[in-house]
C-alpha cells in the first residue's frame, strides 16, 4: 500500500527543525522511526503536505546517567538501545522490561522513546483503512461524527497503547520540549491529556527532545505487566508499571502504579501512596488492585473485552505489588524479560 | 516395493526441497515480482455496503484521467462462473448487486498505482441499500431481499444422509448425549498476498502468470469468462507463497486482470492489498455443530448424529463440498454402526468462504473428539482406550461408502500415547496442569474431479536426453509443499538417478500435461503416482533397449546409480545416457508419459452427494496435547504437541514433518487465537496486526511421530501429509484444557475470556 | 510529485534511482532496483516479510522511507549469496534454511534470514529462547517454526565447523 504525497524535510539541527516547523505550521508533522506514524498514512489517517523527519538530529540520541540530573534519555534513542542499555536493567527495570515487550525487536529497531511517547491513540473503529472508515463514514476522532464505541457519546475512548509511558509515571519522569518559545520540562503525567483526541499537551510546532527520570529513583524494584494475545508484535491491551522502594524491614517507603491501554491517556494510580509506610498485607494489595479498575476505563476499542482488560489490571496490580514486596521474580503473562542484554 | 532397497535413493531420505536454492537467495519469483515492459497497475473498486442494488453507475470520469488505460464494469463481464458447476453464481464485477462489503463493482488499469487509485474514486455508483443478512441462523430464517435469486431461506444446499438406522442404534445405547459446538471463521492468511499479471500477445492470446493452486481451472475460467478458446489462454504458476486453500478457486483479481489487459491492450497487474485478501478470503467457516451419540457402557459407539451448518458468505464456491466433506468423514474415521447427517449451507453478506486446509472436516472432527471425550468421561473410560474400542478393522467398507485399504490410526494412537506417556499423565497431573488427546483424518485427493470427466486426474510426462538428465513435464502446482520435490525424488528412485539429474517444469498450462491442482491433499498420491508411472515406462523402454545391448532379458537387468549392468555383474555396464540413447532412436530424446485415474471402487457410493469424501486413500493422525491454565486470567499455555501422523510412506521425511507440524501449528492457532470478527458485515480484523497468526514466542514444541502404514495403492506406499493433522490439535487442547481445569470448551477459538467464564459456570453449578 | 534523485547504499553497493519522497524503502528495492527478494506481506507493518538489514540491524523496508536510508548501509537477501547459483555453494545460514525445512513457501524465508544473520553476528551462540526472541517479528505462515528453529541451531553448528577450518558441504 503507497503512502500519500507529501515534501519531505529532513533537518541536520534541532534550531533548523525547529525552524521548519514554524514555517511550515500545522501542515507539518514530526516523523522519527515511522513506526506508528508511517502504517497511519498508507490508511489516510494522516497526510501531511510536509513530513519532517527528525532521524538527523544525532544531538536528541542519547541515554546518559549521571548522579545529579538522573537518567537522561533523548528523543531519538531508539526502543532497541533502552531495552539493551545495561545501565537501565540495572537501574530502572521497570522501563527495562517495559521497552524490551514493545513490538517486535523489528520494530524496536527503528522505534523512538520520542514517537513511542508522543504514540497516537488507538482504536478498532479508526486504525482501519481510508476504505473501511469511509464503509461507515468515518468516526469522531476522523472525518466523522459518531463514536461507534460508545454511540451517541462525544468523547474519544481511543486508547493510549504504548509501554514505555507507564513505566516512565512510575519513575516521575519529566519530558523536555523545544518550541519557538523556548524550552519547557513538565512532569509526564502533564504531558498526556485524557482525550482520544486530544491525546497531548504539546503544541504543534513544538519538538518533543528528551525525558528525565530523577537520580532518586535509580535502583527501584519494578515490574512491568502486560496483556497481549501474541506475545510479540500485539500492542498492549492493558498493561501495568508498578515500583517499589522498601526498608530492611518490608515496610514500603514509596510506590507508584501506572496503567496503559486502557484509557485515552497513561495513568498514575493515586490510591498507591496508601502502601507507604506499610507493612505488606494481602488484604492491603487487594484492596489496591481493586482500586485499580476505578482508574481503569477501557471500552471496546481492542481486540478484548473491557471486562476482561479491567479484570486483568487488576490481577496484574496484585501480582506486581506482591512480587515486588516479597521480592519474586516477575512472572509468566507479563513482560518478558530481555534476553539480549544479559 | 520397499524403496529402502534401493541404494542412493532419495526416496526416504531427508533432501532439502529442489526449489529452495531460489528461495533461500531471493531469486526465485512469485507473481509480483515480475513485470513486462509497459505493465500496467490495476486496481479494484469494492462495495462499501454488505447488500445492496446498484441504481447507478457512472465511470466516465475515471476513464478522462491521464495515465488510465481501461475502466471495466459488470455490463462487460457479463459471464458468471464458480468453482463447481453446480455453482455458477459469481461474476468479474457485479451486476445488479453487490453482496458483501468488499464485493467487486469496478476495475481500472492505469500507469501507477496513485492514478488507479485517483481512478477508483472517480467511480460514482448510486446504491440502494438492502436489508443484510449477517447471522447465520437468521439467514437461513429468511423470506425476503434473498442474497441469490432461486435460492430460498439463502439456504445454498442442504445434505440429509442416513446409514443404518441411528434410532435404533440409540436404543441400543446405555448413554445417549447431545452436544453444541460453535467454530469460529478462519482464514488462509497465507504470507504472499494474491498477485495475478496479464498479458496478452499480438495474436490475441493471453499468458496469465497468478499465485494460484489450480493452473487448469483457472484456465478454463478465464476463456469461459473472457468467451475465449482454451487454447489461446495459458496459466503459469510461478512460485506461489503459500496457499492453504486461499488460492484453490479462481479468485476475482485474476479474471479481472485479464479482462483489465485486454482492453488497455497491454499487461496488467493486480496485487492484492491485506485487506483485500480478506474480502477474497474463501477460509474457513463459521460452523454449527450439533453432535447426538449413542453408545454402550463398554464404550462401543452405537449412533451418531450430527446437524451441521455453515456459514458460507455471499456466493457458492466450494460451499457444497464443503458440508459434504463435514458429513462424509463425520464418521468414518472410526467403525459407527448408525449414522445420520443433516448439513446446512447457508449464504450470509459477508465474503465467500471455501476450502481451508483440512477442508469441511476440521470443526466437525473438534466436535466429535471433544464430544467423545465427553462421553468417556461419563462413562468413566480413557479417552484413549474410547478410541481403540472403535477402531475400524480395515480393508473395509465404511457405512457410507468410503473404502479404507491402510489405516495406520491405531498406530498412531499407541505411539502419541507412549511417547507422551499418557497413562502416567492423564487425570495425574496437578490441578491447571492437563494432557489430552484426539484424532483426526483426512482423504489423499479427491477421488472424483470437481468437473466429472473420465480424464485422469494427473498426467506427468518425463523426457531423458543423452547426458542423462530426466525432465518432468507436471502440471502439479507447487505451492510451498513440497509438490516438485516428491515428485523429483520418486523419478529419480525409479531411474536410479541421483536427484540432481532431475529437472522439473511445472504447472504451465501451455507446457504441462494436465493436473487438477494443489486441494484436498491430492498431488504426492495422483501426480505422484503419475511420475511414477511414466519413470515406470521411461525404465521399460531403456530395459528393453538394453536388452538387446547386452542380449539378455530385461528382466535381468539392474538400473542403479546411472548404470545399466546384469545382476551380478557390475563391472560390465552400460552408461544411462548411453541407452537413453539406444531407446530413444531415432530420436535423441526419450519420453514417457504416466497418468493416474482413480480406480473405481474407491470411488464412493450412489446416493446424492455420495461423490464427495471418497479417496482412494486416507491420511491418519493421532495427538497428545500438553497445556498449563492460569485458571484466575484463562490463559491456556500449550507445551507441547505429539503429533502422530500415518504418511503411508514418507518420501521426503523432512517435508513430511515439515508438513505436520505446519498443519498442527495452524490448528493450534484456530484453538486459541484465530478469528474473524464481524460487526455488522464489517470486518473487524482485516490485516496481520488484528488477524493474530502466531509468532515463534506463541508457539510450542511440536513432536512430530510419522507412521507408514504403506498404502497398497500410494506411490511407494505414500498417503497425504499436508491436512490431515490440523483438526486433530484442536479437540487434544480442549480436552487436555478439560483435564487441567475440568471443564468443556466448546466454543473456538478458546479465548481465556472464554475459559474464565467457563470456570465460572462450573463454580456456580457445583458450588466449589 | 515531483521526483527527486536518491542514492542508497544497498548491498555494498552506491544505487541511483529517481523517486518521489513517500517512496518506501520496500518500493525502491523491489521496483526501482529489482530486489525483488525482500517482499511485501502486509500492510500494518505486522508481518516482517520486507525485513532489511540496516546497518546490520533487521528492520521492516515498508515503512522505511527511501530518502530518509540514503546514509545507511542496507543489505537485502540478495547480498549474501552474490553471484552463487546452486545450494552447495551458499554460506552456512542459507544452506541450514534448505536443509533443515526452514523453507516451504519462501515467502517468510529472506526476512528470516537475514534476522538470523543479524542475531548470530551479535549473539553467535544463543538459546532457544534467545533465538525465538530474535525471530519473533517475522512471521511464518507455513512452518510452524519448529523446523526453522532447527535450521538456526544447524547454521550455527556448521559455522562453528567452517571456523575450526573443517570443510562443510552437503
Ligand atoms: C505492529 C506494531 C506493533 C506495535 N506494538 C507496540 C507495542 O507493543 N507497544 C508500544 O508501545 N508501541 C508499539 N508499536 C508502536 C511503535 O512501534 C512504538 O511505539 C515506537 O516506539 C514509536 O516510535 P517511532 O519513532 O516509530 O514513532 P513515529 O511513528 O515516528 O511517531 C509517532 C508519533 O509521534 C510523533 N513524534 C515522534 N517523535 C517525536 C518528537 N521527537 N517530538 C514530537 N513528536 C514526535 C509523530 O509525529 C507521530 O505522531 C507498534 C507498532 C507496530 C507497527
Ligand atoms: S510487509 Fe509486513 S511488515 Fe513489512
Ligand atoms: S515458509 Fe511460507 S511463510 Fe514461511
Amino acid at each position: 500500500m503507497s503512502l500519500p504525497a507529501f515534501k519531505l524535510v529532513r533537518p541536520r539541527s534541532l534550531d533548523e527543525a525547529l525552524e521548519a516547523l514554524l514555517r511550515y505550521g500545522p501542515e507539518a508533522q514530526i516523523v522519527a522511526g515511522g513506526t506508528d506514524l508511517i502504517p497511519s498514512m498508507k490508511q489516510r489517517l494522516f497526510e501531511p503536505r510536509v513530513l519532517l523527519d527528525v532521524k538527523g538530529l544525532g544531538e536528541l540520541n542519547y541515554i546518559r546517567f549521571n548522579p545529579e540530573a538522573g537518567l537522561e534519555l533523548g528523543a531519538l534513542a531508539t526502543i532497541t538501545e533502552i531495552s539493551e542499555s545495561a545501565l537501565i536493567a540495572r537501574e530502572f527495570p521497570v522501563l527495562h522490561q517495559a521497552a524490551a515487550s514493545i513490538a517486535s525487536p523489528l520494530l524496536r529497531n527503528l522505534g523512538t522513546l520520542g514517537g513511542n511517547l508522543c504514540l497516537d491513540t488507538r482504536c478498532l473503529y479508526y486504525n482501519q483503512s481510508a476504505f473501511w472508515r469511509e464503509s461507515l463514514g468515518g468516526c469522531l476522532k476522523k472525518d466523522g461524527h459518531i463514536c461507534h464505541v460508545a454511540p451517541g457519546g462525544n468523547f474519544c475512548w481511543a486508547a493510549y497503547s504504548g509501554d514505555c509511558a507507564p513505566a516512565l509515571l512510575a519513575l516521575e519522569a519529566t519530558v523536555q520540549l523545544a518550541g519557538p518559545r523556548g524550552n519547557r520540562e513538565i512532569p509526564l503525567a502533564e504531558f498526556y491529556v485524557n482525550d482520544g483526541m486530544v491525546r497531548l499537551r504539546k503544541a504543534q510546532d513544538e519538538i518533543l527532545i528528551g525525558v528525565r527520570v530523577p537520580a532518586r529513583n535509580a535502583g527501584f524494584e519494578g515490574i512491568y505487566q502486560k496483556l497481549r494475545i501474541r506475545k510479540s508484535i500485539d500492542y498492549p491491551l492493558a498493561g501495568v508499571a508498578a515500583v517499589m522502594r522498601k526498608d530492611s524491614g518490608g515496610i514500603c517507603r514509596e510506590a507508584r502504579i501506572a496503567l496503559t491501554a486502557v484509557n485515552p491517556a497513561p495513568r498514575l494510580l493515586p490510591k498507591a501512596e496508601a502502601l507507604i509506610g506499610k507493612e505488606f498485607s494481602a488484604g492491603l494489595v487487594d484492596e489496591i488492585a481493586h482500586e485499580a479498575i476505578r482508574t481503569a476505563k477501557p471500552l471496546t476499542t481492542s481486540a478484548s473485552s473491557p471486562e476482561y482488560r479491567r479484570r486483568m489490571i487488576r490481577i496484574f496490580v496484585r501480582r506486581a505489588l506482591e512480587d515486588l514486596w516479597l521480592g519474586r521474580r516477575p512472572r509468566d503473562g507479563g513482560a518478558k524479560k530481555d534476553l539480549l542484554s544479559n | 516395493m520397499s524403496a529402502g532397497s534401493i541404494p542412493n535413493s532419495p526416496v526416504g531420505s531427508r533432501v532439502p526441497m529442489v526449489d529452495s536454492f531460489e528461495k533461500v537467495t531471493g531469486a526465485g519469483k512469485y507473481a509480483d515480482d515480475l513485470v513486462l515492459p509497459g505493465t500496467l497497475v490495476g486496481k479494484i473498486l469494492h462495495s462499501p455496503h454488505a447488500h445492496a442494488r446498484i441504481r447507478r453507475l457512472d465511470a466516465s470520469r475515471a476513464g478522462q484521467l491521464p495515465g488510465v488505460f481501461a475502466v471495466v464494469t459488470g455490463k462487460e463481464t457479463p459471464v458468471k462462473y464458480g468453482i463447481l458447476p453446480i455453482g455458477h453464481d459469481e461474476r468479474i464485477f457485479a451486476d445488479d448487486k453487490v453482496r458483501y462489503i468488499g464485493d467487486n463493482v469496478a476495475g481500472v488499469a492505469a500507469e501507477s498505482a496513485e492514478i488507479a487509485e485517483e481512478a477508483l474514486r472517480r467511480i460514482r455508483v448510486e446504491y440502494e441499500i438492502l436489508p443484510a443478512h449477517l447471522d447465520l441462523e437468521k439467514s437461513m430464517r429468511a423470506e425476503s431481499n434473498l442474497i441469490h435469486d432461486g435460492r430460498p431461506h439463502n439456504i445454498e444446499k442442504e445434505y440429509h444422509h442416513h446409514f443404518g438406522d441411528v434410532e435404533a442404534g440409540f436404543k441400543a445405547a446405555d448413554l445417549v448425549r447431545f452436544d453444541r459446538f460453535d467454530c469460529a471463521e478462519v482464514t488462509h492468511a497465507a504470507l504472499e498476498p494474491h498477485s495475478t499479471l496479464a498479458s496478452f500477445d499480438d495474436d490475441g492470446k493471453l499468458t496469465v502468470w497468478s499465485s494460484t493452486q489450480v493452473p487448469y481451472y483457472l484456465m478454463k475460467t478465464l476463456a469461459a469468462t473472457l468467451e475465449m478458446p482454451e487454447e489461446n489462454v495459458r496459466v503459469i504458476k510461478p512460485l506461489v507463497g503459500g496457499g492453504f486453500g486461499g488460492k484453490s478457486e479462481v479468485i476475482p483479481l485474476e479474471l479481472a486482470a485479464a479482462v483489465l489487459a485486454r482492453k488497455a491492450g497491454r499487461p496488467v497487474k493486480i496485487t492484492y492489498t491485506r485487506e483485500e485478501v480478506f474480502y477474497a478470503h474463501r477460509g474457513r467457516p463459521r460452523t454449527i455443530v450439533e453432535l447426538k451419540t449413542g453408545v454402550r457402557r463398554d464404550g462401543r459407539l452405537t449412533a451418531v448424529e450430527g446437524r451441521v451448518i455453515q456459514d458460507g458468505g455471499a456466493f457458492c464456491g466450494y460451499g457444497p463440498v464443503t458440508m459434504l466433506y463435514s458429513g462424509q468423514l463425520l464418521n468414518a474415521l472410526y467403525d459407527i454402526p448408525n449414522v445420520k447427517y443433516d448439513g446446512y449451507r447457508v449464504l450470509t453478506n459477508k465474503p465467500a468462504c471455501g476450502a481451508m486446509r483440512g477442508h469441511g472436516t476440521v470443526n466437525v472432527r473438534y466436535a466429535f473428539e471433544t464430544h467423545l471425550d465427553m462421553i468417556a468421561a461419563g462413562l468413566g473410560i480413557d479417552p484413549a482406550e474410547i478410541r481403540r474400542r472403535n477402531l475400524l478393522k480395515p480393508p473395509c467398507v465404511t457405512i457410507n461408502g468410503l473404502r479404507i485399504l491402510s489405516y495406520g490410526y491405531p498406530e498412531c494412537l499407541e505411539r502419541v500415547a507412549e511417547a507422551s506417556n499418557w497413562s502416567e499423565k492423564r487425570g495425574k497431573l496437578p490441578f491447571g496442569k492437563g494432557i489430552g488427546i484426539a484424532g483426526s483424518h483426512y482423504v489423499s485427493g479427491a477421488a472424483n474431479p470437481i468437473i466429472r470427466s473420465d480424464q485422469p486426474h494427473s498426467t506427468v510426462n518425463l523426457e531423458l536426453d543423452g547426458e542423462g538428465t530426466a525432465t518432468i513435464l507436471t502440471g502439479a502446482s507447487e505451492i510451498g509443499q513440497g509438490s516438485d520435490t516428491v515428485q523429483a525424488q520418486i523419478v529419480a528412485h525409479e531411474l536410479g538417478i541421483a536427484l540432481d539429474r532431475v529437472k522439473i517444469v511445472a504447472a504451465d498450462t501451455a507446457r504441462t500435461p494436465i493436473d487438477l491442482g494443489s486441494y484436498s491433499s491430492r498431488v504426492t498420491f495422483m501426480a505422484g503416482n503419475a511420475a511414477l508411472a511414466a519413470a515406470r515406462e521411461a525404465k521399460r523402454q531403456i530395459l528393453n533397449a538394453a536388452a538387446t545391448y547386452f542380449d539378455v532379458p530385461a528382466e535381468r537387468l539392474v538400473l542403479e546409480d546411472g548404470r545399466i549392468f546384469e545382476a551380478g555383474n557390475r563391472a560390465k555396464a552400460l552408461p544411462l545416457a548411453q541407452a537413453v540413447l539406444l531407446a530413444a532412436k531415432p530420436e535423441t530424446v526419450l519420453r514417457a508419459t504416466g497418468s493416474y485415474s482413480t480406480p473405481a471402487e474407491a470411488r464412493g457410493g450412489k446416493y446424492k452427494g455420495a461423490g464427495v469424501g471418497p479417496s482412494p486413500a486416507y491420511s491418519y493422525s493421532a495427538q497428545v496435547a500438553e497445556v498449563s491454565v492460569d485458571v484466575e486470567t484463562g490463559q491456556v499455555t500449550v507445551e507441547r504437541i505429539y503429533a502422530a501422523h500415518d504418511c503411508g510412506k514418507a518420501i521426503n521425511p523432512l517435508t513430511v514433518e515439515g508438513q505436520v507440524e505446519g498443519s498442527v501449528w495452524m490448528g493450534l492457532g484456530q484453538a486459541l487465537e484465530e478469528e474473524m470478527v464481524w460487526k455488522n458485515g464489517r470486518l473487524m480484523n482485516a490485516g496481520l496486526l488484528e488477524y493474530r497468526s502466531a509468532s515463534t514466542l506463541d508457539s510450542p514444541e511440536i513432536r512430530p511421530i510419522l507412521v507408514e502404514s504403506a498404502d497398497p495403492e500410494g506411490p511407494l506406499g505414500a498417503k497425504e501429509a499436508g491436512e490431515g493433522s490440523l483438526a486433530a490439535v484442536i479437540p487434544a487442547v480442549a480436552n487436555a484444557i478439560y483435564d487441567a481445569v475440568g471443564v468443556w470448551m466448546t466454543t473456538l477459538p478458546i479465548t481465556p475470556e472464554r475459559i474464565l467464564k467457563a470456570l465460572e459456570e462450573k463454580q456456580r453449578r457445583t458450588g466449589s | 510529485m515531483t521526483k527527486q534523485k536518491i542514492l542508497l547504499h544497498v548491498n555494498r553497493a552506491t544505487q541511483e534511482l529517481e523517486a518521489a519522497p513517500n517512496r518506501l524503502l520496500l518500493e525502491a528495492l523491489r521496483e526501482d532496483l529489482g530486489l525483488t527478494g525482500t517482499k511485501c506481506g502486509c500492510d500494518d507493518s505486522s508481518c516482517g516479510a520486507c525485513t532489511v538489514l540496516v546497518n546490520g540491524r533487521p528492520a521492516m523496508s515498508c515503512l522505511m522511507l527511501a530518502a530518509s536510508y540514503q546514509d545507511a548501509e542496507i543489505t537485502t537477501i540478495e547480498g549474501l549469496a552474490p553471484g552463487k547459483t546452486r545450494l552447495s555453494e551458499l554460506a552456512s545460514l542459507q544452506r541450514a534454511f534448505a536443509e533443515c525445512g526452514g523453507v516451504q513457501c519462501g515467502f517468510c524465508t529472506p526476512g528470516l534470514i537475514l534476522t538470523t544473520c543479524s542475531l548470530l553476528e551479535k549473539t553467535p551462540h544463543p538459546t532457544d529462547a534467545e533465538i525465538n526472541e530474535a525471530l519473533s517479528g517475522n512471521l511464518c505462515r507455513c512452518t510452524g517454526y519448529t523446523q526453522i528453529l532447527e535450521s538456526v541451531r544447524r547454521a550455527i553448528e556448521l559455522m562453528e565447523k567452517e571456523s575450526a577450518g573443517e570443510v562443510v558441504r552437503p
